[in-house]
């Protein structure tokens, strides 16, 4: 299937990441001043013309040797680090560095292409950072710790990101991990009788080794088919979960006995309680998303998008196949478990019940409308679902309709919600909403209106 | 071992093996004709089934779409509303492809996958929302009495089972026929085989592969009708079965309607003789098999059976 005049939801070389001013900004709320400064430099110290516009007015290159790859062969043969001769992807990492001289001296700008980022990402991430303070202060104890399982579920939906949109390999099961670490951390914190920090790194590891297991078979099976492979495996997750019930629970589930409190000079109350998960959760995700940005951002991230890119070359470079296909499909099967490995900390109750095939396919609409190849995309996602879920359960609620209110009730249904929305922003918004952060031009002018054009014959 | 149950086990696992061989069969067509996996068929097919409930529980109070029933009048007799049903689903089938579909056929696998799994996630969500998650009772496509069967060798051959075959035959005699002898058959051949140079043959592309889109909701709708009796019809009633064809057409090779047909033979037998003599699989877990066979053909031998080998260019 030929990529000519569309642009690829999969992000390509020069497009790779989101919108840095929230990306510093965001960081700032829980990082060392350093990078506050960082922040509050002027965002036009970019180039003249970012990537993103480049890649999206000019006719998209044959990308199968496009920087990245070069760049990716540079690192692999451990090149002296951030060469300025590498695309985007090395300038970035080089910009960093340059923006530290420039805080530090005020060096005079020195060019880092990197995109632009767009007024909504500053004001994204202002209402981003008032939440995160406000909400706990706002919130009852029942409401704090929904919002902190929102606030988690940002790693599941970030692992579908890494897996997908970094390495290029469609995941449709990531719920599968999520249970398997709310599984191994209930395992682990109960039977094993180990403390929570062991517990929940044990389930979130024990997550990637399961994710490496399937990332074997991806070695070989890739694409549409890799698709329905994870599909296949989120529908057998159930019964055989309910096969294992030393495990699982079997079909009743299992409830965790061991208890997170904090210690006393937190507080004893039930929401000072819920006040320090929301703080361990938040510090986690947070820790876990400035991880996984350095990752994309070094050596095994830029092996990884070359494989994502273009794999036959990228081993011709000498990306080593299996171990960078094996480790992104571990890494992002970790994220999914320590997503489930805080979920039980929050509820002590997890089940097979609640992994159904769809809650996989939800999470993987969530990261494709976020915007996949980036992970304040993820961010985005979990948001826009809280922002739907908002809106169909206030509509959902109003009655007396007739048939109206049998349709605002559907709009409550939030996989009828996402299913729609994925259908209609594969249309709209290709590359996933965090195009609206940037200045480009989100939307794309290839929808209905081209159906005339035949690609047989452009070719 | 028991011949007697073994031989029973075996002609149960037959009816099975004709839903899977059709549905398979509904993918092939839509994969070979544009390289696409539908997930959505499955839904789709269940979709056609709750059509034909409507249709059969007329303005039963409770039922969504009882409108529709009451507006033809009685309720409808049983082949009747399933026909209905079944040409409503093919209209669905092309409509898809029409709207959703064709507009993507520059674009990457990526969007293709969305667009399926997004129709795939709102009709689940839709029917259960609409006619409930719970099973609803559907009445029988073959005279299935308990008194309905054949006695061969002391084993127990349903009619419903010989019916399914006999209907799949049917319905494979009419695609050959419709292949082989219309000018859209030929069209679509064309198509499957190079779309580019049919294109430059003067052959519409875009309403030949509505065709196909047409011919497999019709198959899938037929399938789902066929077995919504046995399996109690819910909305994810065709989500396991969906698994079990996908198998069947990855085994049999994605791109060969014969290899879709020994395909679902294979795997529906698979279906009920591993659960009966491996105790840890169970009924349950039978659908863990066909996962394990889709991946081993698609690591082995990826163009499965029957298939084209894919010669890749770098």
């Amino acid at each position: 299937m030929s990529d000519d005049n569309w642009p690829s939801p999969m992000p390509r070389p020069g497009d790779d990441d989101e919108t840095p001013g929230a990306d510093a900004s965001v960081f700032a709320a829980f990082a060392p001043p350093h990078d506050a400064a960082i922040a509050a430099l002027p965002d036009d110290t970019t180039a003249a013309e970012s990537p993103e516009e480049a890649t999206a007015t000019a006719p998209p290159e044959d990308d199968d040797f496009g920087p990245e790859l070069a760049e990716a062969a540079l690192s692999v043969r451990s090149a002296p680090q951030g060469v300025p001769a590498g695309g985007p992807q090395t300038a970035s990492g080089v910009g960093n560095r340059v923006r530290g001289l420039a805080s530090a001296g005020g060096a005079d700008r020195v060019v880092s292409p990197r995109r632009r980022s767009g007024p909504l990402s500053w004001i994204g991430a202002v209402l981003l950072a008032v939440w995160l303070v406000a909400m706990p202060l706002a919130s009852s104890v029942t409401e704090l710790r929904q919002n902190t399982q929102i606030v988690v579920m940002v790693l599941a939906v970030l692992g579908v990101n890494i897996a997908t949109g970094y390495g290029g390999m469609i995941s449709l099961g990531h719920g599968v991990f999520v249970a398997v670490g709310a599984f191994g951390a209930a395992y682990a914190v109960d039977d094993l009788a180990l403390p929570w920090v062991v517990s929940i790194i044990a389930g979130a590891a024990f997550a990637g080794a399961i994710g490496a297991l399937v990332g074997l078979p991806a070695l070989r099976i890739k694409g549409i088919h890799l698709a329905l492979v994870t599909l296949g495996l989120a529908i057998v997750f159930q019964p055989l979960a309910k096969r294992v019930p030393t495990f699982s629970g079997g079909v009743s589930g299992r409830a965790v006995g061991a208890e997170l409190v904090p210690p006393s000079w937190f507080g004893t109350t039930r929401w000072a309680e819920g006040l320090y998960r929301y703080v361990i959760c938040l510090a986690v995700v947070g820790l876990a998303m400035w991880l996984t940005h350095n990752i994309i951002k070094s050596r095994p991230g830029r092996a990884m998008r070359a494989v994502r890119d273009n794999d036959t070359a990228a081993a011709v470079y000498g990306v080593n196949l299996v171990a960078s296909r094996v480790s992104t499909f571990a890494a992002s099967a970790t994220l999914a478990g320590l997503a489930g490995a805080l979920g039980i900390v929050l509820v002590p109750f997890t089940s097979q019940e609640s992994y159904p095939f769809q809650e996989s396919l939800v999470l993987y609409a969530t990261a494709v409308l976020g915007g996949l190849g980036s992970i304040w995309g993820s961010v985005l996602g979990v948001a826009i679902r809280e922002v739907f879920s908002a809106i169909g359960g206030f509509l959902g609620d109003v009655s007396g309709l007739g048939p109206l209110g049998e349709f605002l009730r559907l709009l409550d249904e939030e996989q009828f919600v996402f299913g729609v929305l994925l259908v209609a922003l594969t249309f709209v918004f290709p590359r996933g909403l965090i195009g609206m952060f940037n200045r480009s031009k989100p939307w794309l002018r290839y929808g209905w209106s081209r159906i005339a054009e035949s690609k047989s014959l452009q070719n | 071992m028991d011949v007697v149950l073994l031989l029973q086990r075996i002609f149960d696992a037959l009816f099975n093996s004709a839903i899977y061989s059709s549905l398979a069969l509904a993918l092939v067509i839509i994969f070979r004709s544009t390289g696409l996996l539908n997930f959505a068929q499955g839904e789709m097919a269940t979709f056609s089934a709750y059509i034909a409930f409507v249709l059969l529980a007329g303005a039963a109070p409770g039922v969504t779409g009882g409108g529709l029933a009451s507006w033809i009048g009685a309720p409808l007799v049983t082949p009747l509303a399933i026909g209905g049903a079944v040409v409503i689903g093919i209209a669905a089938g092309a409509a898809t492809e029409r709207v959703l579909i064709r507009p993507l056929r520059n674009a990457p696998e990526l969007a293709l996958v969305n667009v399926t799994i997004g129709i795939l996630l709102a009709l689940n969500s839709l029917m259960g929302q609409w006619w409930g998650t719970g099973p609803r009772v559907f009445p029988p496509f073959f005279p299935s009495d308990p008194g309905d069967h054949f006695a061969i060798a002391g084993a127990r051959l349903r009619f419903s089972t010989v019916g399914a075959w006999l209907v799949l035959f049917a319905l494979l005699t009419v695609l050959a026929l419709l292949l082989r002898y219309t000018r859209a058959g030929l069209a679509f051949r064309a198509v499957s085989i190079d779309s580019e140079s049919a294109a430059l043959n003067g052959i519409r592309v875009g309403p030949t592969l509505m065709y196909g889109w047409a011919l497999a909701a019709g198959l899938g709708a037929i399938a789902a009708n066929m077995s919504a009796n046995s399996v109690l019809l819910e909305p994810t009633m065709m989500v396991r079965v969906l698994v079990y064809a996908f198998a069947a057409a990855t085994l049999g090779g994605l791109d060969s309607p014969k290899g879709a047909l020994v395909g679902g033979v294979v795997i529906g037998l698979s279906q009920t003789l591993i659960p009966a003599y491996v105790p840890f699989i169970g009924f349950e877990l039978s659908v863990l098999p066909a996962l394990v066979a889709m991946v081993v053909v698609l690591i082995v031998r990826p163009a499965g059976l029957f298939g084209t080998q894919r010669i890749e260019r770098v």
